[in-house]
């Protein structure tokens, strides 16, 4: 009877609000049954799920994507030897979600022997559909199926000289559209179809060594990696823009490419009692090689039948390169001092030959290097003090510079290669301090701050004059736990033609309260304030275009989030759960995405997209009724609604979907 | 008649023989050195006595049935199964201590040397740290960000009441990490974010919770506990391995600054996770040709006279530059 308490405490805590199936509760005896040297423990979760949607399918297959069809909602087995000394294995562990036909599932298992062996395993697949309206007019829709997989093995887990082999497998399948524009700069655009096939495969194989107490390990590493995605258009289309006279009628394109990126990992660590060392290197060298064939088949904005063939070859290289040194000193119980020094060298080139034929005569021919290096060496040191039991500091120092090199070469044939050199300097001092107090065992309260000076950063956007003041109070009992935490991070990154600023504030509170074992409720808010301001420059105007500086690019977001749950245990037979969550951006506060009194077009088109409110519900409620000691019956809802207050580009993707399972949870 | 080569000859190769002979020997003389030691570190040195104070574990089982009777399924059980541990390294004293005084005493928890419930957070850390500081994942504990706030393995891991039997966590991952990071839990409940809650991913895929090391992007000090992927990128590449490249032409800002430059990277209001509602105000914060940014050091490009933003076709920048993520055929990155 204890066991089953311990057990349902443990649920009732685990109050996290997540999606409606597999049913969190167990069944059959928390500590298994004995089956010889064995103890088993083993639950499965069939049954059926269902969705109705109303609104933008699209949409709703991008953020929720669960659908119709019976189910293996989930399952767990764990089976251990009881003493240890297992004849093929001393445990295995399975756990997979959703196998069957959702859009998220997966797999993990482990099998080990003591002393001999350890084998890991995960498998999982992701099934993605984006219709990418807002971005693309639906011109990118994607809908591929990525499965990822990886093995592990560890020969002689425990002993001082352990051997590991491994195996990653990451494959992207399925239609997906792109678009390609022709035939010049300022041709039109068109959809064109691509069916993905990506893969990428890696074998490792390394191990490890403690003698002496240092610990020792190297691990080399092969990446293999290739597309063959192939593009294509039969039939006539008009381009996305009625008013342009381009035409395609016929489209081809493969752009095979194939890659390796072997790699070393090394790491030497040792560990005292005064002090601790840890020395890693690693290097992966990457490169790949690439060929695209293009053929279209139309006419040009002028008019003209036009036939272009576009033969790209080349090959890309990036070795990347980093190690660190990290030094912890213990002068005394209540100190830790840490000093990391630590480097990474990113070298990238590619060169590609272009060559291009226009109505079958060769219009342009030219050869292309590019070189991109990053260096930067960073030194950190932090220090942590403990003052007493309930008083505690730490602050830091870090120090990083970076190099940044470019090449951009360009040749014509026949004539002299031209390349242009590029270098830069970047260097960011940053500090940190942190004050820790525990006034009551239960209490916690933490503030902490960090405030960072770079010059020269790489973009606009880049941290330049940033801090951060973060502060947290936990209050932490069996049964109760409050915490509520502030978090602002403000950045300028102004020079003399542009201003960028950037100030997020986020406020977040969480009470989660178990008085009995028969209930237990969890509620969160957050509230994120972001609000950017860029400079930008553009061309615009009618009828020609002019270049417009000193305009701005605003963004304003106010995101309010809550979430709450609670679960009810009724004469330890029935579990309800009823939860809900609400996430909505309230923008800037406007009603309409263009506020009245605005006539200025370029403004029309800038000022719209300064805020993107919108909210996005899900209540659900999920019953799980004992049947039997090893039987369970469960039945779940889940209600989504998205809306948009006003859409992009005049698109809407609102939706309302409801979604629900009813299952069996059962042991044998 | 033997040449003079001949003897010398002939004297090389004695002299090689000799040479490898010997160095046979000494490398037969330092591999049983090694392995003595190896050995007598290994557990054959337990024919010593045992340290003062430990008693084993079959006393402990007397009165801690309760924990003793599910303890074979715990990571832990492995030592005390392999049977060749020190006491020290072992059984319930490996981690609490010896038990001489607690028995001695007839229980009582002041009288556990190492009662974790009565340590201060370092004593914990410290504590699992005797034996696992020598784990790769751990290697940067001692600056990670939950140390230095005081968040030590207790916080997160239950030895004894753990339902994860993989990595002993006191709940499930999710709800652990959510129980502190509320906020984070929040962009999880986003309409556009990655599947964290419906259970396709962990928060473990990309962070390390024990502190990872520095990043190979941005200035390579933050974020400070996100794990790289193939050992020294950026951890989006471990799935989103399209983006990975090399490329011929890269767009420059993912690898000198990282896929947050554009996107967020737990849950976003905007489609495909992107850090504006629409591509174009992304694009010009960048390309605003403001002066010192860029490769170039004298501004990011600004678009060029072609691109009338009045035309919508010219708002949707990744229509035509759909290889924003890096090209192997067009420095624009339109094909």
């Amino acid at each position: 009877m204890r066991v089953i308490f311990l057990a349902i405490i443990v649920f009732i805590r685990a109050a996290a609000q997540q999606v409606v199936a597999p049913t969190p509760e167990q069944v059959g005896p928390a500590r298994g049954e004995n089956s010889g040297n064995y103890n088993i423990v083993n639950s499965f979760e069939t049954g059926y799920r269902f969705s109705l949607i109303d609104g933008n399918l699209g949409k709703y297959r991008s953020d929720v994507n669960y659908r119709n069809g019976p189910r293996l909602l989930g399952s767990n087995l764990t089976i251990n030897s009881r003493d240890g000394h297992g004849h093929y294995f001393d445990e295995i562990v399975l756990n997979t979600i959703g196998l069957g036909n959702d859009p998220y599932q997966s797999a993990v298992l482990r099998v080990q022997k003591n002393r001999l062996y350890q084998y890991d395993m995960s498998w999982r697949l992701n099934e993605y559909y984006n219709p990418g309206l807002a971005f693309s007019a639906g011109e990118h829709l994607m809908d591929t199926r990525r499965r990822l997989q990886d093995h592990d093995l560890t020969l002689f887990p425990e002993s001082r000289f352990r051997l590991f082999l491994g195996y990653s497998r990451n494959s992207q399948t399925g239609p997906a559209l792109s678009t390609i524009q022709l035939f010049d700069n300022r041709g039109d655009e068109f959809p064109v179809f691509q069916n993905v096939a990506r893969l990428r495969n890696t074998y490792r194989l390394g191990g490890d060594a403690r003698l002496f107490g240092f610990k020792l390990t190297v691990l080399h590493f092969w990446d293999d990696f290739k597309e063959d995605t192939p593009f294509g258009l039969d039939g006539s289309t008009l381009g996305n823009n009625p008013g342009d006279r381009t035409t395609l009628t016929q489209f081809r394109r493969t752009e095979p490419y194939h890659g390796t990126s072997p790699g070393w990992f090394a790491n030497l660590s040792r560990d005292s009692k005064l002090w601790a060392a840890n020395a890693r290197f690693t290097y992966v060298g990457g490169q790949r090689d690439f060929i695209l064939d293009e053929t279209a088949i139309g006419t040009n904005r002028f008019g003209a039948a036009q036939n272009r063939q576009i033969v790209i070859g080349g090959d890309a290289r990036r070795p990347v390169s980093s190690g660190d040194l990290t030094l912890s000193f213990f002068p005394a119980d209540k100190v830790t001092i840490t000093n990391q020094t630590s480097f990474h060298n990113t070298r990238i080139d590619g060169n590609s030959v272009y060559t291009q034929f226009d109505n079958s005569s060769l219009s342009s021919n030219n050869i292309q290097f590019n070189f991109l290096g990053i260096r930067a060496i960073t030194n950190s040191t932090d220090a942590n003090y403990r003052f007493s039991k309930w008083l505690g500091f730490s602050a830091g120092y870090h120090y990083t510079t970076r190099r940044i090199r470019t090449i951009e070469g360009f040749a014509l044939p026949g004539s002299e290669a031209e390349s242009q050199l590029y270098e830069q300097q970047n260097h960011l001092h940053a500090g940190t301090f942190a004050v820790q107090l525990r006034p009551l065992k239960p209490l916690s309260i933490r503030v902490d701050t960090e405030i960072g000076r770079a010059d020269r950063p790489f973009t606009p956007i880049s941290d330049r004059n940033y801090h951060i003041i973060g502060g947290r109070v936990d209050y932490r009992t069996r049964t109760l736990t409050l915490s509520t935490a502030y978090r602002q991070n403000y950045n300028v990154n102004s020079v003399n033609i542009s201003t960028f600023s950037s100030r997020a504030r986020n406020y977040s509170a969480n009470a989660s309260w178990s008085p009995r074992e028969w209930f237990g409720i969890d509620a969160g808010y957050m509230k994120l304030h972001l609000d950017t301001v860029g400079g930008i420059a553009f061309f615009a105007g009618a009828p020609e275009s002019q270049l417009i500086q000193g305009r701005d690019s605003i963004y304003i977001s106010n995101i309010h989030s809550g979430n709450i749950g609670a679960r009810f245990v009724v004469n330890k037979r029935v579990d309800l759960y009823a939860g809900y969550s609400i996430t909505k951006d309230a923008g800037d506060g406007r009603g309409r995405a263009a506020p009245a009194g605005i006539t200025d077009p370029v403004s029309l088109v800038f000022v719209p997209v300064q805020t993107f409110p919108l909210s996005f519900h899900s209540p659900l409620a999920r019953v799980s009724v004992r049947l039997h000691s090893k039987l369970r019956w469960n039945v779940g809802w889940q209600f989504y609604r998205y809306r948009e207050e006003f859409g992009l580009f005049s698109q809407f993707q609102n939706y309302r979907a409801h979604t629900g399972y009813s299952s069996l949870l059962w042991s044998f | 008649m033997k040449r003079i080569d001949d003897y010398f000859r002939g004297a090389i190769l004695t002299n090689v023989s000799r040479f490898v002979s010997y160095s046979g020997k000494m490398i037969r003389c330092l591999w049983i050195v090694v392995l003595s030691v190896w050995c007598w570190r290994a557990g054959w040195a337990q024919a010593s006595p045992a340290k003062s104070g430990y008693i084993g574990s079959e006393v402990c089982k007397t009165c801690h049935a309760d924990v003793w009777s599910g303890f074979y399924k715990n990571p832990h059980y492995r030592s005390i199964a392999g049977g060749v541990e020190a006491p020290e390294h072992t059984g319930c004293e490996g981690c609490h201590g010896p038990a001489q005084a607690h028995v001695k005493a007839g229980g009582g928890r002041n009288t556990i040397p190492r009662a974790f419930s009565l340590m201060s957070p370092e004593q914990a850390l410290n504590t699992c740290l005797d034996c696992h500081a020598a784990d790769l994942g751990k290697m940067n504990i001692r600056r990670s960000e939950h140390t230095l706030a005081q968040v030590v393995c207790t916080d997160c891991h239950s030895i004894h009441k753990s339902t994860d039997l993989r990595l002993l966590l006191a709940r499930k991952q999710i709800d652990l990490c959510y129980g502190c990071h509320n906020n984070v839990r929040a962009q999880f409940l986003m309409p556009v974010k990655h599947r964290v809650n419906e259970g396709f991913m962990q928060c473990s895929d990309c962070h390390n919770p024990h502190g990872a090391p520095p990043p190979t992007w941005r200035m390579a000090q933050r974020p400070r506990m996100v794990d790289q992927a193939l050992v020294n990128e950026e951890a989006c590449l471990k799935c989103h391995s399209d983006k990975r490249g090399p490329f011929a032409f890269e767009h420059p800002p993912l690898r000198v600054k990282g896929c947050e430059t554009c996107h967020y990277p737990h849950g976003s209001m905007n489609t495909r996770l992107l850090r504006r509602p629409v591509t174009f105000t992304l694009c010009l914060e960048c390309h605003n040709g403001a002066d010192q940014f860029g490769t170039r050091n004298n501004g990011v490009p600004t678009q060029t006279v072609s691109h009338n933003m009045l035309d919508p076709r010219y708002q949707r920048c990744t229509v035509c530059h759909v290889r924003i993520h890096g090209s192997n055929a067009d420095p624009r990155f339109l094909r």
